[in-house]
């Protein structure tokens, strides 16, 4: 699998252009040099001297080039890794510190009593008085609230049947922060499915915002640690499922795409995406079909995250097992691409590439939006005033 | 996974258009593509080439011409129902201005491409755009002038602003500038209602409204041309296709390469798709196999002498074998081996042996690996696709 870490890909680009033309942030702006120079061109050329791609800082790794890609370069990686290179010799700014380290700060919240009531006060009166306009926040968002109680927490409080089969939920950080309610529903479908869920609590964040934020050192320790630990999980013949699909790819893609050592093309397979492990059970007859039929329709927005993992549509297969009506939204990226669409200076180019799909979910034609990756979904709320939900929150409620 | 009525293993135009046929007869189809296709490389136009002494086993004996003039009426309807119209039918050879202002001569062309009306022009403007790179208005006009001796030309320079961040491409001035601007810019032209603007292929992604706009504001006709990729003629086909097919309820699938088929005996049961890090079957009652030849992956060859099919393993026809490969003169009037070789079917266009015998009833071969002739040099592969991905689906 060697051939897999980008930077023995980029040697394979013929420059035929398909990543510009599926480039969400080059039909945006002009300023971006766009995916085949940034990427695979200038990741070959810099060996030859010292030189600094300066728009290398509008790729949004939302992985449309490498998707678009005819000959397998992993070009959005290679963008990765030129950013990282570029921080080496560059320091980051206070608010790049901040939307990198999402999870160090919402650990450290949880430390104080009624921390999180109290932030999310904060990051109000933060917005209204400008502050994270000033720190180079995108002052039209909300920061993602936190939960009152963290997924993890409220774990110990969930009472699970013990059965013979388990799997291991990595929780992702954005479930465990700010959206228990996707944990909970995840836990419900698992266990109506046979599952006992456990929580590994040595996991640490995926590292997605760590990487595209250039601290790839940092995304290096995290993956080494929860490799280490998936593999321990894989020994004992427990997988782990995830219900967020950009730490799913991150997991099963991105680590060795990164780092290049088997060990992560190892663990990787012992990770799953919720309903790709939902999908598998169909297929081997072990799926609980026993649904109420919920009747509803859902607008899907499909993340890219998802899109990049060739796993199907198996949340639309699913769901209209349980009666769901699945249109998916076809309107490409959502414009926010993880911490992205945060910065103050990516925000406009955010919502102009999200501008298509706000307009199909303005339409209305249906009772929910899902999306399965949280920032998708924080972005659609956003720009819509609609606030989506995950699939496997609807999956829950036909599990009666 | 549910089963599909018909898998398409390929997004480029053989692949696009073999969905848009089997969903317009109610199937319910999957496309699986690794990469975006070649559709965003292409001109639009669509060549059928001659149907004249074909040999046996050219695919147009396979697929008849009538099943080619309904794949052709097929393709411009699909089209025009994303106000992107063509003109043409099977047989016509109308003109295009490409990029250095030589005429191409195609079946079915854009309408906004379409050059025959240079013919009853008196002046011909060129038009150059301060920032645009890859397009030399100078050097079109100079080649443009040995077909139209007894017109007038002149290159135009107009700068709408575009300077200022990347390099510009055409698909890039075709996203930045609106109705206003070009309009405003193109008024600036002395021209008439005897005269033609030619201008890059700048006019928007999606259908023809932008043009249309535009030139109800000129008394001039005005044509684009050609360009280097990335292409917006191609892109607007693509977003065309992509359109019905969404709208037709067909899933496509990104990324989703396939690395074999699920057969028992002469019947494929379904595809076998590889990610990073594990194998996913997608179930189908058929087939259609539309990944390209050499230039897409359709066809591969590791060792000189041995070209191969990558996911069925089908038998590759290689009729001039290692020696003959290549036509050292690249422009001479001879075919290129490499481009003959490819897969050869019968009369339903499912793959056969050395002895004409099927290997898989329900796989159907469409597109650029279909093997036996020289598409680029009979110049048919656009009318090949189609015909072909309109034959594959109705079988």
């Amino acid at each position: 699998m060697s051939d897999t870490k980008a930077i023995f890909t980029g040697d394979r680009c013929l420059s035929c252009t398909s990543c510009m033309a599926n480039c969400p942030v080059m039909a945006a702006i002009k300023d971006y040099r766009g995916p085949k120079l940034v990427g695979p061109a200038h990741g070959r050329m810099h060996f030859s001297q010292e030189d600094i791609e300066t728009s290398l800082e509008f790729c949004s790794n939302c992985k449309s080039c490498d998707r678009a890609c005819p000959s397998g370069v992993a070009v959005s990686t290679l963008n990765m890794l030129r950013r990282a290179d570029y921080y080496k010799t560059h320091p980051h700014t206070q608010v790049e510190d901040m939307i990198a380290h999402g999870e160090r700060m919402a650990n450290l919240i949880r430390k104080i009593p009624f921390g999180a009531t109290f932030s999310n006060v904060g990051m109000s009166f933060g917005k209204a008085l400008g502050i994270f306009n000033k720190l180079g926040l995108a002052g039209e968002r909300n920061m993602p609230a936190y939960a009152t109680t963290a997924f993890k927490d409220k774990f110990n409080h969930i009472k699970q049947t013990a059965t013979g089969k388990k799997i291991v939920m990595f929780t992702g950080c954005f479930v465990n922060d700010n959206e228990p309610q996707v944990g909970e529903a995840f836990i419900k479908v698992m266990n109506a499915n046979g599952y006992e869920v456990l929580i590994d609590k040595g996991f640490n964040c995926c590292g997605s915002p760590l990487v595209v934020t250039g601290y790839l050192d940092e995304a290096r320790q995290h993956a080494d640690n929860n490799v280490a630990r998936i593999l321990d999980w894989k020994k004992k013949g427990i997988p782990v499922v995830t219900p967020c699909t950009s730490c799913s790819l991150m997991l099963k893609e991105e680590y060795h795409e990164l780092f290049g050592e088997d060990k992560f093309h190892e663990a990787a397979q012992n990770v799953y995406d919720a309903f790709e492990f939902l999908e598998i059970l169909q297929e081997r007859g072990e799926f609980n079909e026993n649904l109420k039929p919920l009747n509803q329709k859902c607008l899907y927005h499909v993340p890219c995250h998802l899109k990049s993992q060739a796993i199907g549509l198996p949340a639309v297969d699913i769901l209209e097992e349980a009666g769901v009506k699945v249109q998916t939204a076809d309107a490409g990226c959502c414009g926010i691409s993880g911490n992205y669409g945060f910065r103050k200076d990516k925000y406009e180019i955010s919502m102009k590439i999200g501008a298509k799909l706000f307009e199909r979910v303005k339409q209305k034609d249906f009772d929910k939006v899902i999306s399965d990756c949280g920032t998708c979904r924080m972005q659609i709320h956003h720009g819509t005033d609609i606030k989506p939900c995950h699939p496997i929150e609807i999956l829950a409620l036909a599990y009666a | 996974m549910k089963t599909s009525d018909v898998i398409v293993i390929g997004g480029g135009l053989a692949g696009f258009m073999a969905a848009a046929v089997a969903a317009n007869r109610g199937q319910k189809v999957a496309v699986l593509t690794y990469g975006s296709g070649s559709l965003p490389l292409a001109s639009g136009a669509i060549d059928f080439g001659s149907f004249e002494n074909l040999p046996a086993h050219h695919p147009y004996q396979k697929i008849g011409l009538k099943n080619c003039d309904t794949a052709a009426k097929f393709f411009c309807d699909i089209a025009a129902q994303a106000d992107l119209p063509y003109n043409g039918r099977l047989s016509a050879q109308i003109p295009i201005v490409t990029a250095v202002g030589t005429l191409k001569y195609s079946a079915l062309v854009p309408e906004s491409m379409d050059a025959s009306r240079l013919a009853d022009k008196k002046k011909i403007f060129v038009v150059n755009i301060t920032g645009l790179k890859d397009f030399y208005a100078a050097m079109l006009a100079d080649n443009l002038k040995k077909y139209f001796p007894d017109k007038t030309f002149e290159v135009a320079k107009l700068d709408v602003e575009l300077l200022g961040g990347r390099d510009i491409t055409c698909m890039d001035a075709a996203q930045i500038l609106t109705e206003e601007i070009l309009a405003d810019a193109l008024k600036t032209l002395p021209a008439s209602d005897d005269d033609v603007i030619i201008i890059p292929p700048i006019l928007g992604l999606e259908g023809n409204s932008l043009r249309a706009a535009i030139k109800s504001q000129l008394r001039a006709e005005l044509i684009e041309t050609t360009c280097l990729p990335p292409s917006p003629p191609g892109i607007k086909l693509q977003r065309a296709f992509v359109k019905y097919l969404q709208k037709s309820g067909v899933k496509i699938f990104e990324n989703s390469k396939v690395i074999r088929g699920v057969v028992d005996g002469k019947t494929v049961q379904g595809v076998v798709v590889e990610n990073a890090v594990r194998e996913k079957i997608f179930p189908a009652r058929k087939v259609i196999l539309a990944t390209g030849g050499f230039y897409s992956g359709g066809i591969v060859m590791r060792d000189f002498d041995n070209p191969r099919e990558p996911i069925f393993d089908l038998p590759v026809f290689f009729p001039t074998g290692a020696d003959n490969w290549s036509n050292v003169q690249l422009f001479s009037d001879k075919p290129q081996g490499f481009s003959m070789t490819g897969i050869l079917t019968d009369a339903n266009l499912n793959p056969i042996d050395e002895n004409g015998a099927v290997l898989y009833e329900n796989l159907h071969v469409v597109g650029a690996n279909l093997g036996g002739v020289d598409k680029i040099f009979e110049r048919s592969m656009g009318g090949i696709a189609i015909a072909s991905a309109y034959k594959g689906a109705i079988l």
